[in-house]
């Protein structure tokens, strides 16, 4: 889940390590109480400066999705069913934005974008 | 917050043709610090005179709290370095040159240069001379780690070897960041290695230090625009522009790139009449290449 983070991207490494958190915590996979990988631990996996999961961790806390416990990790914790549909909406608006971003610099337009995902949509219903 | 480095006025000669020049190094105690610059810019040489290695015409060097060269001694028992050349004894196996860099230092952690042993998969009987350059790199990266040093001063640790070296040696060196809070100095010109990891940036050209700020400084102060209807002379623009050149044939109007851009001003192009297109965030490398551009050559501006 972490692995695909891209240090070229103008998001911030830290932004990007929260923000996957985020999501996994809205859609169910990570549970409350379950712990999130050691600041050491994912630092040396992600190959990334510690700090920066440390500022990764203190967002999501500041932002209530996590407890980091004083020498003994940091937790999921309960997060309210209405904050984690709001969280995948705003998932899914940045999802879009980005999108219509790389669309932009293409030189594809709102309407293409909007025709071809109606149409994907279509395709995709069973 | 105290600096790991620290220079003041130094000034170094080696020959007619080369020359540091009033180097003002700050390594932020704790930061994992990049030192780039390109090749002969003077990398290896600074790393020289923080360590000891050579004298400086004048200036100041205090590392670790220490005052270098004079008391170079007190400083080399905290630093750990991985040089850009290895000094090893070829006759020796990896084991006896281990104990014999372990009898310099007492912080040596026999049990983790063991464990490292392992990690790396190097083996203790092997006779130093005949490592490949990727044993050296690992077997250099271990002897530096396993003296647990405050600081590490690395000159280009994992220059010629490959991907899955490099990774197995840089995560180690990260694990030991992690665990013990310790400074590192690493020179490289593999920029986008750096990009990963270092919350410090230091860039040098030609003995100048030409910038030195943290990475998200660094990274978010430099944008490449592309502009339709540009007008001939830009005038005064809110942003410093440092090149401006003709687009690449696939997209039409100019190509600026520019420093210390903020969203709000892309008011400035309808005040000109011109289309601001595309604002591109530069990454490490991007942006390094730039500011040396601009270094070299500041009021140079292509039309």
């Amino acid at each position: 889940m972490f692995d695909e983070i891209d240090p070229r991207s103008p998001t911030p490494l830290y932004d990007q390590i929260a923000s996957r958190v985020r999501v996994a915590v809205a859609s169910g996979d990570f549970r409350p109480g379950e712990s999130l990988p050691s600041v050491r631990g994912l630092a040396t996996r992600l190959r990334v400066n510690p700090a920066t999961v440390v500022q990764a961790y203190r967002a999501l806390e500041q932002e209530g999705f996590v407890e980091m416990r004083q020498g003994a990790g940091t937790y999921v914790r309960e997060v309210a069913e209405e904050r984690r549909g709001r969280e995948r909406d705003e998932q899914a608006l940045r999802m879009v934005r980005d999108l219509l971003a790389d669309a932009a610099r293409f030189g594809i337009g709102a309407d293409a974008i909007a025709s071809a995902l109606r149409q994907e949509l279509r395709s995709e219903a069973p | 917050m105290s600096n790991a480095i620290e220079t003041r006025d130094l000034v170094y000669r080696a020959g007619t043709t080369f020359e540091i020049t009033d180097l003002a190094l700050n390594v932020p105690t704790g930061s994992i610090y990049g030192f780039l610059g390109p090749n002969g810019s003077g990398k290896t040489t600074t790393i020289r005179l923080l360590l000891g290695l050579l004298r400086p015409v004048r200036g100041r060097i205090q590392v670790v709290g220490r005052q270098v060269p004079r008391e170079a001694h007190l400083m080399l028992a905290r630093t750990g370095y991985v040089p850009e050349r290895p000094h090893l004894y070829p006759t020796l196996t990896i084991d006896e040159a281990m104990r014999f860099h372990a009898a310099f230092y007492p912080t040596w952690d026999t049990k983790w240069a063991d464990e490292l042993l392992v990690t790396f998969r190097l083996d203790r009987s092997r006779r130093v001379g005949k490592m490949s350059k990727g044993e050296t790199g690992k077997f250099m990266m271990l002897l530096a780690l396993a003296q647990r040093p405050e600081l590490l001063i690395l000159d280009e640790p994992t220059d010629g070897l490959d991907p899955v070296v490099r990774r197995e040696v840089l995560m180690a060196l990260i694990e030991y960041v992690a665990e013990r809070q310790a400074t590192v100095f690493i020179s490289s010109h593999l920029v986008h290695e750096l990009e990963r990891f270092c919350n410090w940036v230091g860039v040098l050209d030609n003995g100048r230090l030409v910038a030195e700020l943290p990475m998200h400084a660094f990274k978010n102060g430099i944008k490449r625009l592309r502009v339709h209807h540009p007008p001939s002379t830009p005038g005064d623009t809110p942003f410093v522009l440092l090149s401006r050149e003709a687009g690449d044939g696939l997209s039409a109007g100019e190509v600026w790139v520019v420093r210390g851009w903020q969203a709000t001003m892309s008011q400035y192009f309808d005040g000109i009449g011109a289309q601001l297109r595309e604002v591109v965030d530069l990454d490490l490398e991007e942006g390094f290449v730039e500011m040396l551009r601009t270094f070299r050559h500041p009021v140079e501006v292509h039309s």
